[in-house]
């Protein structure tokens, strides 16, 4: 009889804990540009996330913080003009950045996997949902048509798709968008990826049907035990859907933190303010809106770079750029006056 | 006369549908790729589909239909003008064709599909390609009617095969006698007309049908 508690196996039994609890994804100082007519946009100027295995993080910020160019950046898919000039990607503890196109090429898909905004443009029209799934499928898994076809179907049962039979052969022109969005899911599902980026997936359908695609990626990420990054704008996904936040602004991470912490206890102006913007029903105060704008990404404001729009701005916001600077274990913030300001948080 | 007309139909419905589909296959190559790469490819692919846009097309079929006039005594005849019209006639094609490729490859499906690990080719030949068909196929159609346009020209100007009944050929004979045997002139004159005609509306019918707003 063999003893499954001995030391030696208990050790092992940790030393597996250890490497399901070690990080998937660490992005550190990542800076990728656009080289534009009109000037270098620095889209992320520096940027650092991780991301454990098995967690959902959430990465918040207004339009233009550099939110979609990291899941880009990661994916090594970003557009022309634009280029990843400085930083480390690593992956499973392995640098994506120095990796061939080719390998790269086959990371995408089995190991990780973007869903994007608007299912209506991420679907290639003349396919039918079918074909959406099974030409991945065919690519990376080597199989049959007919092995496709049934694990497309199967698919499509696990994203809650009705009569998934008939919804095979149609095109997407002849779904809802809520339907759509449930096909693009199990295509970046389809061949298992430990780690998924959703790019805003619910800002283009109606808010019930929100709410069922949010409910059916909480389910799916539970189930397939996949390390998850959502990109939002949307404080209350944040609260929902994600163990972890990291607010970025104009290309730089403002803070970073455990998401009840950073509900609670915000340390930067700038997630103050995005909490303040966010309706609530109970409170019956007017929404705080931000001033100003996201700053110009080719000359950022020198010193802080949300500085511009912050009231609680001072001289050296303008001349020095604050560090990430560490709060307590896991809380992570780049302001001066972290120290001094009393943020207000939100309740529940 | 009606029996000439008639046999004379397949040699030119065979020269329009041929260097049709061999202008389609060239044009859709040349311009997709034109139309996805960047740099030294594409400058050089587009450069070639322009020359072959503003040379003057007819003079330079004749110039090579009498160069290589040796040939139409080997019985390659008709397939000659077929070559001749394909090397000359697929830069219509390639520029819409370049142009589409161009919009499309920066829509999200594309970068959806890059982002499972589609590589270059897949990406252009199976997820560009298909969405480019429609406006292809209306294009090729209406090409069908120009090339026997231009292949009736070549032959009434006494470049074509002369062992090779066609309308071109029978207007050729025929023009000398217009005014005392009109019919000679006139019935391969009207089947010319007819077929260009037709091959116009089913050009226009398809592009009606292609196109998805009009669809219901």
């Amino acid at each position: 009889m063999t003893d499954y508690l001995t030391p030696s196996t208990r050790d092992s039994v940790n030393e597996w804990d250890h490497r399901l609890s070690e990080k998937l994804l660490e992005i550190s100082n990542l800076r990728t540009y656009f080289f534009t007519e009109a000037g270098v946009v620095k889209a992320l100027d520096g940027m650092s996330l991780e991301v454990n295995r098995g967690q959902a993080v959430g990465l918040v910020g207004e339009s233009g913080s550099g939110k979609s160019v990291t899941a880009q950046s990661v994916l090594r898919i970003v557009p022309r003009p634009g280029r990843i000039v400085a930083g480390s990607v690593k992956f499973e503890g392995e640098d994506l950045l120095s990796k061939s196109d080719d390998d790269m090429r086959k990371l995408r898909g089995p190991k990780m996997a973007i869903v994007f905004q608007d299912p209506t443009t991420s679907l290639n029209p003349v396919f039918t949902v079918e074909r959406q799934l099974t030409d991945i499928l065919m690519l990376h898994r080597d199989l049959t048509k007919e092995a496709a076809s049934k694990r497309a179907l199967s698919l499509l049962e696990r994203v809650g798709i009705q009569e998934p039979e008939k919804r095979l052969k149609a095109y997407p022109h002849e779904l809802s968008g809520g339907m759509k969005q449930r096909i693009a899911i199990a295509r970046a599902l389809s061949c298992e990826p430990m780690l998924l980026f959703a790019d805003e997936p619910t800002t283009n359908l109606d808010v019930t049907i929100q709410a069922q695609v949010l409910e059916l990626l909480k389910q799916l990420q539970r189930e397939l035990n996949m390390t998850m990054v959502m990109i939002t704008h949307d404080m209350g996904i944040i609260a929902d859907m994600t163990e972890r936040v990291t607010v970025l602004y104009a290309g730089k991470v403002m803070e970073v933190a455990d998401t009840p912490t950073l509900f609670h206890s915000p340390k930067h102006p700038y997630t103050e303010a995005l909490l303040k913007a966010v309706p609530s029903v109970k409170q019956t105060r007017a929404l705080e809106v931000i001033p100003g704008n996201i700053p110009n990404l080719i000359e950022p404001p020198s010193g802080c770079v949300f500085n511009p729009r912050c009231k609680y701005a001072k001289d050296v916001c303008m001349k020095q750029e604050p560090l990430l600077e560490k709060v307590e274990e896991g809380h992570y913030v780049a302001c001066h006056f972290w120290r001094e300001l009393k943020l207000e948080g939100r309740a529940g | 006369m009606f029996s000439e007309t008639v046999d004379a139909a397949h040699n030119d419905l065979y020269v329009g549908l041929a260097a049709t589909l061999i202008t389609t296959l060239i044009g859709v190559a040349v311009g997709a790729l034109a139309g996805y790469f960047k740099g030294v490819v594409s400058d050089v692919l587009l450069g070639l589909i322009q020359m072959f846009f503003v040379i003057p097309v007819l003079l330079l079929i004749l110039l090579f239909a009498r160069v290589f006039s040796v040939l139409v005594f080997h019985g390659l005849g008709l397939t000659l003008i077929v070559l001749i019209l394909a090397f000359f006639g697929w830069s219509g094609i390639a520029f819409i064709v370049r142009g589409e490729t161009f919009r499309l490859k920066e829509m999200e499906f594309v970068q959806a599909a890059r982002s499972l690990g589609a590589g270059s080719y897949r990406l252009l030949f199976r997820h560009i390609v298909p969405n480019i068909l429609s406006p292809v196929i209306v294009v090729a159609t209406l090409n069908i009617a120009g090339f026997i346009l231009t292949e009736v020209v070549v032959s009434f100007l006494g470049f074509g095969d002369p062992n090779t009944s066609t309308w071109g050929l029978l207007l050729n004979e025929g023009f000398p006698y217009v005014r005392t045997s009109w019919w000679v002139s006139l019935f391969p004159g009207l089947a010319v007309v007819f077929c260009v005609l037709g091959f116009n509306l089913m050009g226009d019918g398809l592009s009606d049908a292609l196109n998805p707003r009009l669809r219901e």
